[in-house]
């Protein structure tokens, strides 16, 4: 690889970093903001204009706060657990095509991390260490709340994961390919080209999942502020919270940057062909993947502060009673299609 | 194939638990999730009333029954007032009767408001909470702008009342409760009825009739299990009687009968109920009438004793107090509605999960203020 | 007695889950847009109606005498013992003759039931509807003679908080 080449990938890293960085600021804004004035409050708006300033208000008062350890927790683990959630959840947006191809210096610039060939086996993989770090948690702290938060959430993980997994065997099944760029082309062209008008099945069950996989209510069990005061985290403070709270909301971004991808044509704006726009494509697909994804970080905060929560006994009968079958069930259908398709 | 036991665990719930409605501690065995024993431990609000009133005058008392069940002092300096009255045989004004149904209905809302939101606030759900928080709050304006307080108001006194109501109240009543009912429909559609809710509360901790009955639970949480029994019907006092309302039963519309789910039904309509005496007591309420008029200048029961109990928002509240004569309670004894409801909670909750036994303790509404007295 | 009936059974449109679950969202969605019900604190204060039950004061003739002839009624009438008062002879010609030497409050105690304004003969001690007045000692919670006549000063006028509201907006 030549130099040329390695900056423009530092640069990429570089940049989709800072920007999943500063959408979880961002969003954690937005969750008390939204949810005030859902909720007919105000919010925040005291730290700077709006309350604009109120995320690093809040990270200045983790970082100077006193970091505790419980005594009877076993330390290197209970120390890892918040890196082994966090640092997955940022990485998984590696993959993700955030906008269609850029010509600079004379060379053709993909706009996404690394166009890895099993994307979404990547991303699947790195998703499901994301949940050891919350049983690990509430396994090394030594506190019953927080064990039986890692309890349900590996529950959680088993029921949900199998769901999730085969709604997006049969995306890979339309469009042939495990990678994330050649899905977001098989979408490419006229709206109804996108994946949720062909498997709305499978976006559902895709959606459901996808917030039982970031621990969001109607499905945040492991953490069930009312039943267990905080679940996994109850003994984490300081800084250590703050990397559980951060990876919560990158989680977020990841998802519904992962939900947009596989069902929304991903950066495609419909009906236009953004390769032939040049410079000014690109801008417009960034944009368009940008504001799909703000709807469904939207969705998250909306859903979030209307639903009340599931039992973890009914969420895993969702998991593998409901939801299993339907995927299945779309699998078969989708599978049936394409194999009459090609007779034909 | 033998059974497999798993390790029990004692986990303690409270006294510093976000869902434990004040300072309960609930020590529970679990296994895993499954609970297998209930024990209520209370007494950490405990504040000597029964004891303190044998040191302070009659009318004194009147401030501390306020502070058992803090949130319904309304009802609660209601049932007080009561029965001291009938001990002395006092009859108030008519104005002065409406004034008293009015302000307990009010408080009513205001307290069935508070149970509902915290019991969704229970199953997760934070929206609603303070939507009915919103509501419950313009009771509280109304409440403030009669006597002067928001919580603890010592308005009913006996014989009368502390002030009368001031210039507009009814009309804000008015204007209040055509606001205030929409919203009920509105409380349907993100919680009653929603599938999760439904899902969290339908069939969970079912309080059979006659295990109600047999301890002795009252108000919302035995008309639930389906006993039509509210002391207002039953055995009116004040001028009950005089209004034309309904006494909802849960019917187990979306699972066993005595389920969480009628138990918040019960009191959701019970609100409609509500409305209904007040829109009614409002109309009918006297112009004039001074409600100072019967009070007396000391208050000197004639020996004897006396048991009388009112239904407030919690169930049947009793209070028995022993008179030698003498300007100072002999003896004064409270039954409260909220501790038979919390002994209850060993015997319904066992066997099922920890979510679902904070969910019933969300849905018996207790308040430690009154268990603990 | 035991009637366990079981007589719901969910019926399809029920099983769907979304219907019933968009309809809350809708409600949250309408709020959204709505006007909010905040009230921005320390800047906009929140005005009590006529007859707030909050912080003591003790009510002075228009010629600057206290009202208070330490007659007592109100330590009597108060439930918890909140109120201590010295009497003495009093330093006008005019008037009464005895006045509070000391007159003083424990506002910790106190649970501000009205029972002392209602007690007193002379109309001297009184409710105000100064509801902040929270401190962060246990010392500065004693409310003395002066301090109540203080409070009498900054109330008289009944504007205690539109004023203010009004000089702080000078302010900024």
């Amino acid at each position: 690889m030549d130099l040329l080449g390695f900056i423009i990938i530092l640069v990429k890293v570089l940049v989709v970093f800072a920007a999943t960085m500063l959408t979880v600021l961002v969003m954690i804004y937005l969750e008390r903001r939204v949810s005030a004035f859902m909720q007919g409050r105000l919010g925040p708006n005291r730290v700077g204009p709006q309350g604009l300033l109120q995320p690093i208000a809040d990270g200045i008062k983790f970082m100077m706060k006193e970091d505790i350890v419980p005594a009877g927790a076993d330390k290197p683990i209970f120390i890892l657990a918040p890196a082994i959630l966090l640092i997955p959840a940022l990485m998984t947006f590696a993959v993700i095509p955030f906008g269609s191809d850029i010509t600079l210096f004379g060379r053709q610039i993909p706009l996404q991390v690394a166009d890895v060939n099993v994307g979404i086996l990547y991303v699947l993989a790195l998703t499901s260490i994301g949940v050891y770090g919350i049983v690990l948690a509430g396994w090394s702290s030594n506190s019953k709340y927080s064990l039986l938060g890692g309890l349900r959430s590996s529950a959680q993980l088993i029921s949900y994961e199998l769901a999730m997994g085969l709604a997006v065997v049969s995306i890979i099944l339309l469009s042939g390919s495990l990678k994330l760029n050649d899905i977001v082309a098989d979408q490419q062209g006229y709206l109804f080209s996108w994946n949720v008008f062909k498997q709305p099945l499978a976006f559902i069950i895709f959606l459901v999942a996808v917030y039982a996989e970031t621990n969001r209510l109607p499905f945040d069990l492991s953490e069930a502020e009312q039943e267990l005061v905080g679940g996994y985290h109850t003994e984490y403070s300081s800084i250590k919270f703050a990397m559980f709270f951060m990876a919560e909301y990158a989680n977020m971004i990841t998802a519904a940057a992962l939900t947009v991808t596989l069902f929304f044509g991903g950066w495609d704006f419909p009906l236009v062909d953004e390769s032939s726009l040049g410079i000014l494509g690109t801008v417009l697909s960034v944009c368009s993947f940008i504001l799909k994804m703000g709807f469904f970080l939207f969705l998250f905060i909306w859903v979030r502060w209307t639903f009340p929560r599931f039992r973890y006994d009914q969420l895993m009968k969702l998991g593998w009673k409901v939801m299993l079958p339907l995927a299945l069930f779309n699998i078969f259908i989708t599978a049936g299609y394409l194999t009459v398709r090609a007779l034909v | 194939m033998g059974v497999v036991h798993g390790q029990e665990m004692v986990l303690n719930i409270g006294p510093q638990h976000p869902s434990t409605h004040g300072v309960l501690r609930l020590q529970v065995k679990t296994d895993g999730e499954i609970i297998s024993e209930i024990k209520p431990f209370i007494g950490y609000l405990h504040r000597c009333f029964e004891k303190h009133c044998e040191n302070v005058t009659y009318e004194q008392v009147i401030p501390f029954t306020d502070r058992c069940d803090y949130l319904a002092s309304m009802a609660n300096n209601f049932g007080y007032v009561v029965a001291m009255e009938e001990l002395m045989e006092i009859k108030v004004p008519e104005r002065v009767e409406y004034i008293r149904v009015i302000m307990a209905e009010l408080q009513r809302i205001a307290s069935h408001l508070l149970a509902l939101g915290t019991f969704g606030l229970d199953v997760g759900a934070f929206t609603p909470f303070l939507y009915m928080f919103r509501d419950r709050e313009r009771i509280l304006d109304m409440f403030e702008m009669t006597c002067g307080a928001r919580l603890l108001y010592n308005y009913m006194w006996v014989g009368g009342l502390s002030h009368d109501l001031p210039i507009g109240f009814v009309e804000s009543a008015f204007r209040f409760l055509d606001y205030f009912e929409p919203k009920i429909e509105e409380y349907n559609n993100i919680l009653t009825y929603n599938k999760i809710f439904i899902e969290r509360t339908a069939d969970v901790g079912v309080m059979p009739a006659d295990v109600a009955i047999s301890y002795g639970v009252s108000g919302p949480n035995l008309r639930g299990s389906g006993v039509k029994w509210d002391i207002r019907k039953d055995e009116p006092y004040s001028i009950y009687d005089r209004f034309d309302f309904d006494v909802p039963v849960g019917i187990g519309e979306k699972g066993n009968l005595g389920d969480c789910w009628d138990r918040f039904n019960v009191r959701l309509t019970e609100m409609g109920e509500s409305i209904k005496i007040l829109r009614q007591a409002l109309t009918q309420i006297p112009k004039n009438g001074d409600v100072h008029q019967t009070i007396p200048k000391k208050i000197r029961p004639p020996k004897g004793s006396i048991y009388k109990r009112t239904e407030t928002p919690r169930g049947d509240l009793g209070f028995y107090i022993i008179s030698d004569g003498s300007p100072i309670p002999n003896r004064l004894k409270m039954r409260s509605p909220a501790f038979t409801a919390l002994s209850v909670l060993d015997e319904i909750g066992r066997g099922w999960m920890l979510s679902d036994v904070i969910a019933i303790l969300g849905s018996l509404d207790i308040v430690l203020g009154e268990i603990d007295r | 007695m035991a009637i366990i009936t079981k007589s719901y059974e969910p019926t399809f449109w029920d099983k769907l889950y979304f219907p019933a679950l968009f309809k809350g969202l809708m409600v949250t969605l309408r709020y959204f847009f709505k006007r909010k019900v905040t009230i921005q604190y320390p800047e906009e204060k929140y005005i009590p109606p006529d007859g707030y039950r909050g912080l003591h004061r003790l009510n002075k003739y228009s010629d600057g005498r206290i009202r208070c002839v330490a007659c007592e009624m109100c330590s009597a009438a108060c439930p918890v013992d909140c109120i201590h008062i010295i009497p003495g002879p009093s330093p006008w010609d005019e008037g009464k003759e005895r006045y509070p030497v000391r007159f003083d409050i424990d506002l910790l105690r106190c649970i501000f039931c009205g029972f002392c304004e209602m007690a007193c003969p002379e109309e001297a001690i009184e409710l105000t509807e100064i509801y902040d007045f929270s401190d962060l000692t246990r010392e500065n919670l004693l409310i003395d003679r002066d301090g109540l006549l203080e409070v009498y000063e900054l109330t008289k006028n009944k504007n205690y908080y539109s004023q203010t509201k009004k000089s702080e907006k000078s302010e900024t």
